[in-house]
C-alpha cells in the first residue's frame, strides 16, 4: 500500500491518478482498521532485520497496526483522499502539477508509514520524510520568496524539535539496548532481570514483579513499544527518575516542534504560504498529527514521569490559550485557521499530558489501564475533519475572491451558500457547539484534564486548565469573527461587477494585501474604503491564484464541493463515532459522555458525573459567549477594527506581530548564535591555528639556524660526513657496549 | 713468506686517513677526486687482505677478490662521473676550485 501510494504519474491525468491511488489507499486503510476492530491482538510483523549488529542488536523494519495507528490510518486517508480530489480543481491553474501530486502522495505515504511503524527508528525515518515533504509542499510556490523562506522556517524550526526527539530516543536505546523489544513484555523484563520473580510470558491481564504491576492494555500481549516501557520502568525503579523524565521531555520537544506547540509554534502560521490544500493536509491529517501521535504512543507504550506529564499539560494548555490570542488579531483567513490549529493541538497535547499525569510512570501503583490517550486522539480524529473542512472552505473563498484578507471580504453568504454553510459547520465544530464533533472531543479533553488536576492537586494543573478554558472562549470568538467578516452582511457588501474591478484594481490589491501582512488591522482604513477595496480584490494577490470567476464569487464546482460536503457531514457525525461497537479498541480510555451522562464505554460505576456535566456546561457557555461577542463586533456586516491610538492598539499590535517571537528568534540567531560563532571562530583562529602556527614557527626558526650549515662548499660537507662517520663509530664501539653492560648483560665475559 | 694481516690493515687505515685528509683539505676538484680514489683503494685492500687470510678457499677464498675486482670497476665509473663533473664545472665556472662553486649555499 505504501509503495502504491507513491505512484508518480505524469501527463494530464496525474491528478485523477492520484485520486485513484489515494482511494485505493483509503480502502486498504479502512480494511486494516476494521480488521483491527475485531482483532484480539494487533497485527505485528517485525521479520525484516534492517541492520544487524555483531553484538546481537537488531534494528528491525516492522509493521505494527496499533489501535491508535489504525485510527490514524482512517484519518490520514479520508482527509488525504478529499484533499487530493479537491486539488484537482483548486490547483488546476498552477505549474508543476506532477511535482505537486508526487509530493502530496509521498507525504501521505510517509504518514501512513509513520503510523504503521513498530519502533522508534522506523518512526524517525518516516517522521523525517513527513518533515521534508512539508518543506517541499510549503515551498511549492518557490518563486515567491515568502514561500521559500516559510518552507525553510518550517524545516528548521521542526528540526530543533527533531534533534530533541533523537536525543530522547538515544536515551531509550542506551537504557534498553534496543528499540524494538523481544516479542513479549514479560520476556523482556525476565531476561533483563534474571533471577527475579518476573514471569517469562505475560500473564493476562496483569502480574507483579520488581515492585511493579504490569498490565496489558486491551489484553494485547504483543506490544513492542510497551515492552520497552516496562523495561525502562523496571530499570529505573528505586532510582532517581531524572532519566525517564529527561527522555519524556525530549520526546515532548520533538512533538512540540512537529505539532507547533509553544515555543516552537512559529513555523505554522508562516506555512500558510503553501497551497491551501497543503495547509489542510498538514493541519488535519499529516504533519502536526504526527507530533500528537508520537506523544500518545509514547504515553501508552512507555509512559511519562509525573514531571514530564505536568510539563506537557502546561505546554498544551498554555498553547491553546496563547495561539487563540494571536488568532484574534490576524487579518489573514488562513492564518486565523492556522492559529486555531495550534490552539487545538494544544488541547490534544494537554489531553495526553493529563492522561499521563493519571498514569504516572514513577508511581508503581498506577494502573496502566487507566491511560486515556484515546481522549486526545479522539479530539485529533474529529479535529482532522473539521479543520480540513475549514481549510478547504477557506480555499474555496480564496479561489473565488482572490485575496486572503478577511477585511476585504464580506457578504459572501448569498454568493457561496455551500461554502458558507460548510464553514459554519466547521466553525461550530471548532467552537465546541453540540451536536458538532468538536463538542464531544474537546469536552472529553477538558474533563480529563480536570480529572488529572483533581487527582494530582497541583495548582499548576488548575492554572493550565484555566488557560484551556479561556482558550475555548477565544476559539469561539476568533472563529466567528472570521465567519462573520467573510460571509455575513447584506447585499451592500456584494461585489460590484467584475470588469470594473479588473480595470484599476490590480496594483491596489497587490499593494494593500502585502501591506496588510505587515500592518493588518492597525492600518487606518475607514470601513467605507474597505468596501471599495473589495471591488479590486478579484485581482490575483493570494498565492498566485488566478481567479476562476469573472462574474463575482460563487461556489466552486462539484470537484471542490464534494469534499466540502463530505467533510461537513463528517464534522457533524464524527462526534458520534465512538458509538460504533468495537471502536473503543481504537481509542483506549475514552468514555463517551454527554454533559456528564455517560452513554458509551463507561467506566464501571458512575453513570452520571456531575463535575463533567458542569464542565461541559461551562465550556459550552464560554463558546456561546465567544460567538455572541463576535456577533456584537463583527456580526451582520459590521467591520470593527481596533482604532489606532486606543488602549487596545498596543496589545493588538503585539498580537499581530505574534508576540515578537520571530523577532526574538531572529535576534537570538543574529546575536547569540552569531556571537557564539564569533567566539568559536576566534578560538579556531587564534588558539587552534595559533598552536599550529607556533609549531610552524619553531621549525621555521630552527631551519633558519640550521641552514647556516649549508655553506655550499663541498669540503665542508665532506667534513660533516667524516664527523658523522666518527660519531657512528664512537656510538657503536663505545656507547652501545656501555649501555648493554649497564643493563647487566655482559656480551664479552672475561675481557 | 707472508705479510702479517695487521700490517696490511695498518696500511689500509693509513691510506684511508690520507684520503680523508686529502678530501677535506684540497680545494682543487681533481685532487679531491684522487683522494676519493685513495679511500676506495684502502677499502679494496681490506677486502683482499681478509680474502687472503680467510680460512680455506671454500669459505672465503675467491669472494673477497671478486668484490675487489668489482670495486675497481666501480672506481672506474666513479672517475668517469667525477671527471664529467670536472669538465662541466670547468666549462661553467672557469675554475676547479670547490670553494668558489657554492650555489647551494643557503
Amino acid at each position: 500500500m505504501i509503495l502504491g501510494l507513491g505512484g508518480r504519474s505524469l501527463g494530464k491525468i496525474h491528478g485523477w491518478l492520484a485520486v485513484a491511488f489515494e482511494g485505493a489507499a483509503l480502502l486498504t486503510g479502512l480494511w486494516i482498521a476494521l480488521t483491527e476492530l475485531g482483532a484480539a491482538h494487533p497485527y505485528h510483523d517485525a521479520s525484516f532485520v534492517w541492520l544487524g549488529l555483531p553484538d546481537g542488536t537488531n534494528f528491525v523494519m516492522g509493521t505494527l497496526v496499533s489501535p491508535l495507528g489504525a485510527l490514524m490510518l482512517i484519518v490520514v486517508n479520508v482527509v488525504g483522499l478529499l484533499v487530493v480530489l479537491y486539488s484537482n480543481e483548486y490547483m488546476a491553474h498552477e505549474d508543476g502539477l506532477p511535482r505537486y501530486y508526487a509530493e502530496l502522495m509521498l507525504f501521505l505515504a510517509a504518514m501512513n508509514g509513520l503510523v504503521l511503524s513498530d519502533n522508534y527508528l522506523e518512526f524517525i525515518l518516516m517522521w523525517e520524510l513527513v518533515g521534508v515533504c512539508s518543506y517541499l509542499l510549503i515551498g511549492f510556490f518557490w518563486r515567491k520568496p515568502e514561500a521559500a523562506s516559510a518552507a525553510k522556517k518550517a524545516f528548521i524550526v521542526t528540526r530543533v524539535g527533531d534533534v530533541l526527539f533523537f536525543l530522547g530516543v538515544f536515551i531509550f536505546f542506551s537504557s534498553l539496548g534496543h528499540l524494538t523489544a523481544p516479542p513479549t513484555l514479560a520476556g523482556t523484563v525476565a531476561s533483563t532481570y534474571p533471577g527475579t520473580s518476573c514471569p517469562a510470558s505475560p500473564v493476562d491481564p496483569s502480574w507483579s514483579c520488581l515492585g511493579f504491576t504490569f498490565t496489558l492494555p486491551n489484553g494485547n500481549s504483543d506490544t513492542p513499544f510497551l515492552s520497552a516501557g516496562a523495561a525502562l520502568q523496571a530499570a529505573n525503579y528505586g532510582r532517581s527518575s531524572w532519566l525517564p523524565t529527561l527522555a519524556g521531555l525530549l520526546i515532548l520537544g520533538g512533538a512540540a516542534g512537529k505539532s507547533a506547540q509553544f515555543p516552537l509554534h512559529t513555523w505554522l502560521p508562516d506555512a500558510m504560504e503553501g497551497p491551501t490544500t497543503v495547509s489542510a493536509l498538514i493541519h488535519a491529517a499529516t504533519m502536526v498529527a504526527a507530533g500528537i501521535y508520537l506523544l500518545a504512543i509514547t504515553s501508552i507504550y512507555i509512559g511519562f514521569t509525573l514531571t514530564a506529564a505536568v510539563v506537557i499539560v502546561g505546554i498544551g494548555g498554555f498553547t491553546s490559550f496563547f495561539a487563540g490570542t494571536m488568532g484574534l488579531a490576524s487579518p489573514d483567513i488562513k492564518r486565523v485557521i492556522a492559529y486555531s490549529t495550534i490552539s487545538q493541538l494544544g488541547y490534544m497535547a494537554m489531553g495526553v499530558g493529563a492522561s499521563s499525569v493519571i498514569v504516572d510512570l514513577t508511581n508503581p501503583l498506577a494502573d496502566a489501564t487507566l491511560n486515556a490517550s484515546g481522549v486526545p486522539m479522539f479530539h485529533l480524529f474529529t479535529h482532522a475533519f473539521f479543520k480540513a473542512l475549514l481549510f478547504l472552505s477557506a480555499g474555496a473563498v480564496i479561489h473565488a475572491v482572490g485575496t486572503q484578507d478577511i477585511f476585504k471580504m464580506g457578504g459572501l453568504r448569498k454568493a457561496m451558500p455551500i461554502t458558507s454553510t460548510a464553514m459554519l459547520v466547521g466553525g461550530l465544530a471548532l467552537s465546541g457547539i453540540p451536536p458538532f464533533a468538536g463538542f464531544f472531543s474537546k469536552d472529553d479533553v477538558l474533563g480529563l484534564t480536570w480529572k488529572a488536576a483533581t487527582q494530582d492537586g497541583s495548582w499548576m494543573l488548575y492554572a493550565f486548565f484555566g488557560f484551556a478554558l479561556l482558550g475555548v472562549l477565544l476559539t469561539a470568538l476568533y472563529t466567528f469573527r472570521l465567519w462573520f467578516l467573510v460571509f455575513s452582511g447584506a447585499s451592500s457588501r456584494d461585489l460590484p461587477p467584475a470588469d470594473e474591478g479588473h480595470g484599476h484594481g490590480a496594483p491596489a490589491a497587490l499593494a494593500s494585501s502585502s501591506a496588510s501582512e505587515a500592518h493588518g488591522g492597525t492600518k487606518e482604513t475607514p470601513a467605507g474604503a474597505t468596501h471599495s477595496v473589495l471591488a479590486s480584490s478579484s485581482a490575483p494577490s493570494g498565492p498566485a491564484h488566478s481567479p476562476a470567476v469573472h462574474s463575482g464569487p460563487r461556489d466552486p464546482s462539484w470537484i471542490m464541493s464534494v469534499p466540502l460536503v463530505v467533510l461537513a457531514t463528517l464534522a457533524i457525525v464524527a462526534g458520534f463515532i465512538p458509538l460504533i461497537p468495537g471502536f473503543s479498541n481504537l481509542l483506549p480510555g475514552l468514555s463517551w459522555t454527554v454533559m456528564g451522562e455517560c452513554v458509551s464505554h463507561c467506566p464501571s460505576g458512575a453513570a452520571f458525573d456531575p463535575t463533567d456535566a458542569m464542565l461541559g456546561g461551562l465550556s459550552l457557555a464560554l463558546a456561546v459567549v465567544g460567538i455572541l461577542i463576535a456577533w456584537s463586533f463583527w456580526g451582520n456586516g459590521k467591520v470593527y477594527r481596533i482604532p489606532t491610538g486606543s488602549a487596545l492598539a498596543v496589545p493588538h499590535r503585539i498580537l499581530l506581530r505574534k508576540y515578537y517571537f520571530d523577532e526574538v528568534y531572529d535576534g537570538f540567531a543574529t546575536h547569540v548564535i552569531l556571537g557564539i560563532s564569533r567566539g568559536a571562530d576566534w578560538v579556531d583562529r587564534y588558539i587552534i591555528d595559533g598552536t599550529i602556527r607556533g609549531i610552524e614557527e619553531i621549525f621555521s626558526q630552527a631551519s633558519k639556524t640550521g641552514r647556516r650549515l649549508q655553506t655550499g662548499v663541498v669540503s665542508n660537507y665532506a667534513a660533516w660526513v667524516v664527523v658523522g662517520l666518527l660519531a657512528f663509530l664512537v656510538f657503536f664501539l663505545y656507547v652501545v657496549p656501555w649501555l648493554v653492560s649497564g643493563a647487566h648483560v655482559s656480551l664479552t665475559p672475561g675481557l | 713468506m707472508s705479510v702479517p694481516l695487521v700490517d696490511i690493515l695498518s696500511l689500509s687505515g693509513a691510506l684511508f686517513a690520507l684520503g680523508i685528509f686529502g678530501v677535506l683539505t684540497r680545494r682543487n676538484f681533481i685532487l679531491i677526486l684522487i683522494s676519493v680514489e685513495v679511500i676506495t683503494n684502502a677499502a679494496i685492500l681490506n677486502f683482499i687482505a681478509f680474502s687472503f687470510y680467510s680460512p680455506g678457499p671454500a669459505a672465503g677464498g675467491i669472494t673477497g677478490q671478486s668484490i675487489a675486482v668489482i670495486l675497481v670497476g666501480l672506481a672506474a665509473t666513479e672517475v668517469a662521473v667525477g671527471l664529467a663533473i670536472v669538465l662541466a664545472l670547468n666549462r661553467l665556472r672557469g675554475t676547479l676550485n670547490v670553494a668558489e662553486a657554492i650555489q647551494l649555499k643557503f
